[in-house]
C-alpha cells in the first residue's frame, strides 16, 4: 500500500514537480521525470578563458551548496520516497559553464554594478537525463552566476545522495524587469555586518539584484564617511554600531560578487535629525516637541536647506558617498518633508525673506545642488515619490522614482515620464501589521496595517492603471523593511521567505505567477534557506508543506 | 547639559529603580543610591539542608549577575554612570532565609502544588550602605521569585556590576496563581532545546505554568509508553518526537525554575494524527473538503461514540497522567465539528444502537477521560466550548480556558467554573500575520489584527464579572498556535510580548504606586526586559528604535 501510494503520487506530481524546486520560476522551462544523481566525482568545469576570481568562487559556493544543503524533498515520507528512483539513477559527472562566442570576460562584480538596464542576467541550462554533461551558457559571468543559482536549487538530498527527479531539464531564462530589490533601514535599529552579509546571500539565492541601503535616518547615523566622520562619531548609537569605510567596501564587494548592486540612500532633507548631533546649526526643529507637529515620527529635525552652508555640506557629503559606493545609482531620499518645521524655524524664515525665495524654490535649488554633485560623480539619482508629486523640484529625466505611499500613486508618477521602482507600502512593506510602536498608544495598530502577506505582494500587478507606453517606465520593484520594530533578532523571520515573492514577480513576470502553484515552491525556498542558515519562517504546518494543495481553501 | 539631565533622573528616582523590574512588585520602596556588587559577592543560604534545585538556582543567579553584561538604557549607556559607580559602596552578600516554621521543600515540589496553594511571596531588602541584603520567603519557590527580582536590578559597565536605586524594600506576591504561556508543538515541531529556552525566559518574568499543547491533527510528537504507535506513525518524523525522557527532562527542569507543565492532549477534535496509527478511531479522517469537517486541515475527530475509542482515550490519559508531576492535565475540547459525525456512518450507527444523542455520548466520553484523570489525582482542564456549547457533566473543580473571545468569560463564570483567561482578542500571539490557508491571496488571519503587547497589557481580567464571580479567575496566559511559527521565529514572536500578561497577572490591576497599570509607565521597563533577554540569549524583538529605548517616553504619542 505505502510503496504504491508513493509511486502513484510521484508519477502524478512529475509533470509539475520541477516547479517545486525553482524560485524564481525560469521564464523558459521544460523538465522530464527521470531521476539523476550527482556522481561522487561531480565537478563544475569553468570553460572560460581567464575566468575571474569571483566566478571561480561562485562555482565553489555552488558545489558546497550541492553537497551541504541536505534538503530532503518536501513529500510525505521525505527522501525515502525517492530511494528506488535514486538507486537506478544515472550519474551526472559534470556541469560545464561557458560564455557565448565573442562575449567579453568580465567579473561578476563588474557586471553586477553596470547601469541597471544594461546588465545581462540571461542564461541557458541543459541537464540531459543520460548523465552526459550538463551545460550552462550565458552572455556574461553574471548570467552564469544566475544559472549556477538555478542549478543548485534543483537538487535534493537523501542518504548521502544528491539528486534531481526531473531530468532532462532545459531552461532558457532571463528577468522580466531589471530592478529586483530589497530595502533595509539600518538607522532605526542597527544591524551588524554579518546580518547584512547573510541577507545578501539570501537575496542572491532568489536572484534579487539590488540592495537598497537606507543607511541613515533621524534616529542614528551609523555610516562613517571620510571627511565627515563627525556624523557617525556623534550620531551613531555607539562606537560599535558603525559601518566603517572598510565595512562598506567589504559589503559592496560581497554583494557584487553575488550579483547585487548596493544602492545607498542618505535621506534628505527630512529624516536628518541626527545630523544635529554634529552640526546643530544645520538642522531645523531638531528634537522639538511635540514631535508630531514637525515630523511623522520622533525625533523631529530636518536639514535647513535654505542655508548655503547646508547646501554645500550636503552636496559634499553626497560627493563623498559617491566615492564609497561604486553603484551608478544613489538615493537622496526626499520623503515626508514637514513644512511646519520650516514655518516655525526662524533661521529658515529669515533666509527666505532675505533671498525672496519660496520654500519650494529653495528646495529646488538644494535638490539641484545635491543631484548635480551626483551627476558629476557619474551617478543617477533616486528619489521618493513626493519629490515629483508634492514638490516643484527640477529633476533630470533619468531620475528614478520610488513609489512608496500607495500603489495608487504609480500612475501619477508615470504621467510625469519618470522611471519607477515599485515600493508601495500597501504591497511591499515588511514592517506593517506588528502593532503601533509609538509609546502611550495602547490601542493603535501600525499605520500601514494590515500585515502584507507574501500572497499580497505576489499578486501585485506592476503595470496596473498604466498605458503600454507608461509601462515601459517600470524598472521593477522591491520589498522594504523599516526597522522601528526590527533588529538582528527578527530580521530573517520578518524578511524571509516573504521578500522572495517580489523577487519572483519581477524576475518571472506577472504572467507566470499564481499563488496556488507558488506555495509549494515557496515552501521549498524557505526550507532550503533554513538549511543554509537563514531563519525563514514556516508558512504553514509541515503537514501542509508535505502535501501540496491539501491546505488550500477549497481542498 | 549632562548635569541637567542627571537632575531629571534624580527627580525621577522611583521610576529609575522601577525601570529594571518586571513584573513590577506589589510593593516597593527604592532609593537613588548606587551600589556595586563586590567581586566576592555571595548568595548565602541561612537554613539547613537546602534542596539541590535551590542551590542550582543560586548558581544561576550568580551566573546572570556575572554575565548579563547589560548596560543601562540611558543616553551614553554605562558611561553615564561611571562617576556614581566609582564612589558606590559594595554589596558583599545576599542572605536567603525561610520564615520561621516554614518547611524546607524543593522548588520543584513547591512549583507543582495545586494551583492556589503555592507560596510565591517574598520580601527583599537591599540596604544602601553595603550591609548584607536579605531575602525572606515562606517557601523555596518564594526565594526563587525573589532571586529573579534581585537579578533584574543589576547593570554592567567596565567590569563593574551595579545598581542605581538602593536602598530597596520589596514585599511581593502574585495577584493571580495561574500565569501561563501556551505553545503548540503539533502544527510545527520545536526541539526540546527551544522549549527549555522558552521556560527560562518564562521564569525571568515569573510565569509559572507552561501549557503544552503537544499534539493536534497535524502531528502527534508525544511518545507515550503504552501507545508507541501514536508518535511512530503520527509524528512528522522519528526525530520530531518528544521521547519519555525528553518529557521528563522538560517537566523536571521547568519545576526547578518555578514552572508547572500542564500538558494538553486535545480531544475529541483535533485528533487526525491519531488516525495515522488508528484509522478506525477517526471519523471524517482527512475528508474533503476539509472546511466542511474542520476549522483547518486536515479534518478528523475521535469517534467518541465507539466504546473502543472511549477506552483507548481514557487509557491514553491515564498513561500520560502517570508521567506528569502536574496536578492539571487538559483534555482540550475545542472546535468540535458536528457535521463530521453527522456524515460518519459508524458514529450514526452507534448512536442508533445505543439510543444516545451525540451530546450524551460526548458527555459519557468526557466523564470517562476525566474520570481517568481524577483517578490519577489530576484536575481536568478544558476549553470553553465544553461548558458553553455542550451538555457535558464536569467535576466542579474543572478549570475552563476562555479562548474564543474575552466576552465569553462572564458566561463561563455564570456556570461557576474556575477560569483561565486566554482570549484570542487579547492574548493570541499568532494573529495578524496573514492567512496561512493556501490559495487565499487577500485573506488576513482569522483573529486579525496583531495583538500588540499594549493590547495584552490593557486586558482587564475581571471585566464584566460580579464580585462573587471574580475569585473564579485564577489567571491567564498568552498563547502561540504554530501554523506559521517554528524554531526560526519562536523567540521573536513570543518575546517580549508574553511578558505583558505576566505582569497583568502577577501585579494585578494596580502597581506599587496604587495607580492602575498603564502602557506609558510600562514601556521603559519592557525595553529593559527585552534587552536583558537578549543578553541571556533569547531573541526578543525591539519594540522601538534604540533612540527611543534610551529616552523613556520621548517617543510617546504626545511627547
Amino acid at each position: 500500500m505505502v510503496p504504491t501510494l508513493a509511486f502513484a503520487c510521484a508519477a502524478v506530481l512529475a509533470s509539475f514537480s520541477s516547479v517545486d524546486a525553482l524560485w524564481p520560476l525560469p521564464t523558459g522551462l521544460s523538465v522530464g521525470s527521470t531521476a539523476l544523481r550527482l556522481s561522487q566525482s561531480f565537478d563544475i568545469t569553468v570553460d572560460v578563458q581567464g575566468a575571474p576570481d569571483d566566478l571561480n568562487a561562485a562555482v565553489n559556493r555552488t558545489k558546497s551548496q550541492l553537497w551541504n544543503d541536505k534538503l530532503e524533498r518536501l513529500v510525505v515520507g521525505r527522501g525515502s520516497v525517492d530511494a528506488d528512483a535514486i538507486s537506478n539513477a544515472a550519474e551526472l559527472t559534470s556541469l560545464t559553464i561557458s560564455l557565448a562566442d565573442g562575449a567579453t570576460v568580465r567579473s561578476i562584480s563588474e557586471e553586477a554594478i553596470d547601469a541597471l538596464e544594461s546588465r545581462d542576467d540571461s542564461y541557458t541550462l541543459s541537464i540531459p537525463e543520460t548523465g552526459s554533461g550538463a551545460v550552462l551558457k550565458a552572455n556574461s559571468t553574471l548570467g552564469l552566476f544566475r544559472g549556477l543559482t538555478t542549478f543548485s536549487q534543483l537538487f535534493y538530498y537523501y542518504n548521502d545522495n544528491v539528486y534531481t527527479i526531473e531530468a532532462p531539464i532545459d531552461i532558457t531564462d532571463k528577468p522580466a524587469y531589471p530592478y529586483r530589490g530589497l530595502m533595509l533601514d539600518t538607522s532605526r535599529n542597527y544591524f551588524p555586518v554579518e546580518d547584512l552579509e547573510r541577507t545578501l546571500d539570501a537575496m542572491s539565492w532568489v536572484k534579487i539584484n539590488n540592495f537598497h541601503w537606507h543607511v541613515v535616518d533621524s534616529q542614528s547615523f551609523p555610516l562613517q564617511i571620510p571627511g565627515f566622520t563627525d556624523l557617525a562619531e556623534k550620531g551613531a548609537y555607539s562606537s560599535s554600531m558603525v559601518y566603517t569605510p572598510d565595512d562598506v567596501s567589504h559589503l559592496v564587494s560581497y554583494a557584487a560578487e553575488r550579483g547585487i548592486d548596493v544602492i545607498v540612500e542618505m535621506d534628505t532633507p527630512g529624516h536628518t535629525a541626527i545630523v544635529s548631533e554634529a552640526h546643530p546649526e544645520y538642522v531645523a526643529c531638531a528634537g522639538s516637541a511635540p514631535w508630531a507637529s514637525s515630523a511623522n515620527e520622533p525625533p523631529a529635525g530636518q536639514l535647513r536647506f535654505t542655508e548655503p552652508a547646508v547646501v554645500n555640506f550636503t552636496a559634499d557629503v553626497f560627493t563623498a558617498l559617491s566615492k564609497m559606493f561604486p553603484s551608478k545609482l544613489l538615493s537622496t531620499g526626499g520623503d515626508e518633508l514637514n513644512i511646519n518645521c520650516y514655518d516655525q524655524d526662524e533661521v529658515t524664515q529669515g533666509t527666505l525673506n532675505k533671498t525672496g525665495k519660496t520654500l519650494e524654490q529653495a528646495l529646488d535649488s538644494f535638490t539641484q545642488a545635491t543631484h548635480s554633485a551626483l551627476a558629476q560623480a557619474g551617478k543617477t539619482p533616486i528619489v521618493w515619490e513626493e519629490m515629483v508629486l508634492d514638490h516643484n523640484v527640477t529633476l533630470s529625466n533619468e531620475t528614478v522614482i520610488m513609489v512608496w505611499i500607495s500603489s495608487d500613486n504609480v500612475a501619477a508618477v508615470a504621467k510625469k515620464g519618470f522611471k519607477i521602482v515599485h515600493s508601495a507600502s500597501d504591497y511591499f512593506y515588511l514592517d506593517c501589521g506588528g502593532g503601533g510602536w509609538v509609546g502611550s498608544s495602547p490601542s493603535t495598530n501600525s499605520w500601514c496595517d494590515p500585515f502584507k502577506t507574501w500572497q499580497k505582494s505576489y499578486t501585485f500587478d506592476p503595470t496596473a492603471n498604466l498605458t503600454a507606453e507608461e509601462s515601459q517606465l517600470i524598472l521593477g520593484g522591491q520589498h522594504l523593511l523599516w526597522t522601528e520594530q526590527s533588529g538582528p533578532e527578527n530580521l530573517d523571520p520578518t524578511v524571509w521567505p516573504r521578500a522572495a515573492s517580489s523577487a519572483e514577480l519581477f524576475w518571472s513576470g506577472p504572467a507566470l505567477t499564481n499563488v496556488s502553484s507558488a506555495l509549494p515552491r515557496l515552501h521549498d525556498v524557505a526550507y532550503r534557506m533554513r538549511q543554509r542558515g537563514v531563519k525563514a519562517i514556516s508558512l504553514q504546518p509541515l503537514w501542509c508543506a508535505l502535501r501540496p494543495g491539501a491546505c488550500d481553501v477549497s481542498a | 547639559m549632562i548635569l541637567a539631565l542627571k537632575a531629571l533622573i534624580a527627580l525621577g528616582a522611583l521610576p529609575a529603580a522601577v525601570l529594571s523590574l518586571w513584573p513590577i512588585p506589589k510593593s516597593i520602596n527604592a532609593g537613588t543610591t548606587f551600589l556595586t556588587l563586590s567581586p566576592q559577592f555571595s548568595i548565602d543560604i541561612t537554613f539547613q539542608s537546602p534542596p539541590a534545585d535551590l542551590l542550582s538556582a543560586v548558581e544561576t543567579a550568580h551566573y546572570y549577575l556575572a554575565n548579563d553584561n547589560l548596560e543601562r538604557l540611558v543616553v551614553g549607556r554605562g558611561a553615564y554612570d561611571v562617576q556614581d559607580v566609582q564612589s558606590a559602596k559594595a554589596l558583599s552578600s545576599l542572605k536567603l532565609s525561610l520564615a520561621e516554621g516554614a518547611q524546607v521543600n524543593s522548588i520543584s515540589a513547591e512549583s507543582v502544588k495545586a494551583i492556589g496553594t503555592r507560596s510565591e511571596d517574598y520580601q527583599l531588602d537591599i540596604p544602601a550602605d553595603g550591609s548584607a541584603a536579605t531575602l525572606t520567603a515562606n517557601s523555596t519557590l518564594g526565594l526563587f521569585r525573589g532571586m529573579t527580582t534581585f537579578s533584574q536590578f543589576w547593570y554592567q559597565y567596565d567590569d563593574k556590576v551595579y545598581m542605581v536605586s538602593a536602598p530597596i524594600t520589596i514585599h511581593d506576591s502574585p495577584a493571580y496563581p495561574f500565569r501561563g504561556f501556551m505553545l503548540d508543538t503539533a502544527r510545527n515541531y520545536f526541539p526540546p532545546a527551544d522549549i527549555i529556552r522558552t521556560l527560562d525566559a518564562m521564569s525571568w518574568v515569573k510565569l509559572n505554568v507552561f501549557h503544552w499543547h503537544v499534539t493536534d491533527s497535524q502531528s502527534f510528537p508525544l511518545e507515550v509508553g503504552e501507545f508507541p504507535e501514536l508518535a511512530q506513525k503520527g509524528a512528522y518524523s522519528s526525530s520530531a518526537v518528544y521521547t519519555a525522557s525528553d518529557v521528563q527532562n522538560i517537566t523536571t527542569y521547568a519545576a526547578s525554575i518555578g514552572i508547572d507543565v500542564m500538558l494538553e492532549i486535545d480531544t475529541p477534535g483535533h485528533t487526525t494524527s491519531i488516525g495515522a496509527s488508528h484509522p478506525e478511531y477517526i471519523a471524517c479522517n482527512q475528508a474533503s473538503p476539509w472546511s466542511t469537517y474542520a476549522n483547518e486541515p486536515p479534518a478528523g475527530q475521535l469517534r467518541f461514540t465507539d466504546p473502543a475509542v472511549v477506552n483507548f482515550t481514557t487509557n491514553l490519559f491515564s498513561a500520560v497522567a502517570k508521567t506528569l508531576p502536574s496536578l492539571m492535565v487538559s483534555t482540550g475540547g475545542d472546535e468540535l465539528n458536528i457535521q463530521c459525525y453527522t456524515d460518519d456512518a459508524q458514529t450514526q450507527a452507534e448512536l442508533t444502537s445505543s439510543g444516545l444523542t451525540l451530546e450524551e455520548a460526548l458527555s459519557e466520553f468526557t466523564q470517562s477521560t476525566h474520570g481517568a484523570l481524577i483517578a490519577e489525582g489530576k484536575t481536568p482542564v478544558v476549553w470553553e466550548e465544553m461548558v458553553l456549547d455542550h451538555n457535558v457533566t464536569l467535576a466542579n473543580d474543572t478549570i475552563v480556558m476562555v479562548w474564543i473571545s474575552s466576552a465569553d468569560a462572564a458566561a463561563v463564570a455564570d456556570k461557576g467554573y474556575r477560569l483561565v483567561q486566554g482570549p484570542s482578542d487579547y492574548f493570541y500571539l499568532d494573529c495578524g500575520a496573514g492567512e496561512w490557508i493556501g490559495d487565499t491571496p487577500e485573506a488576513m488571519s482569522w483573529c486579525d489584527p496583531f495583538k500588540s503587547w499594549q493590547k495584552a497589557y490593557t486586558f482587564d481580567p475581571l471585566a464584566n464579572l460580579t464580585d462573587s464571580q471574580k475569585p473564579l479567575v485564577i489567571g491567564g496566559e498568552q498563547l502561540l498556535w504554530t501554523e506559521q511559527s517554528s524554531p526560526n521565529n519562536l523567540d521573536s514572536i513570543v518575546w517580549p510580548r508574553a511578558a505583558a500578561s505576566a505582569e497583568v497577572f502577577w501585579t494585578g490591576a494596580t502597581g506599587p504606586s496604587g495607580a492602575p497599570l498603564n502602557v506609558t509607565e510600562a514601556l521603559p521597563r519592557l525595553h529593559d526586559v527585552r534587552f536583558r533577554m537578549e543578553q541571556r540569549g533569547v531573541k526578543a524583538i525591539v519594540l522601538q528604535p534604540l533612540w527611543c529605548a534610551l529616552r523613556p517616553n520621548a517617543c510617546d504619542v504626545n511627547a
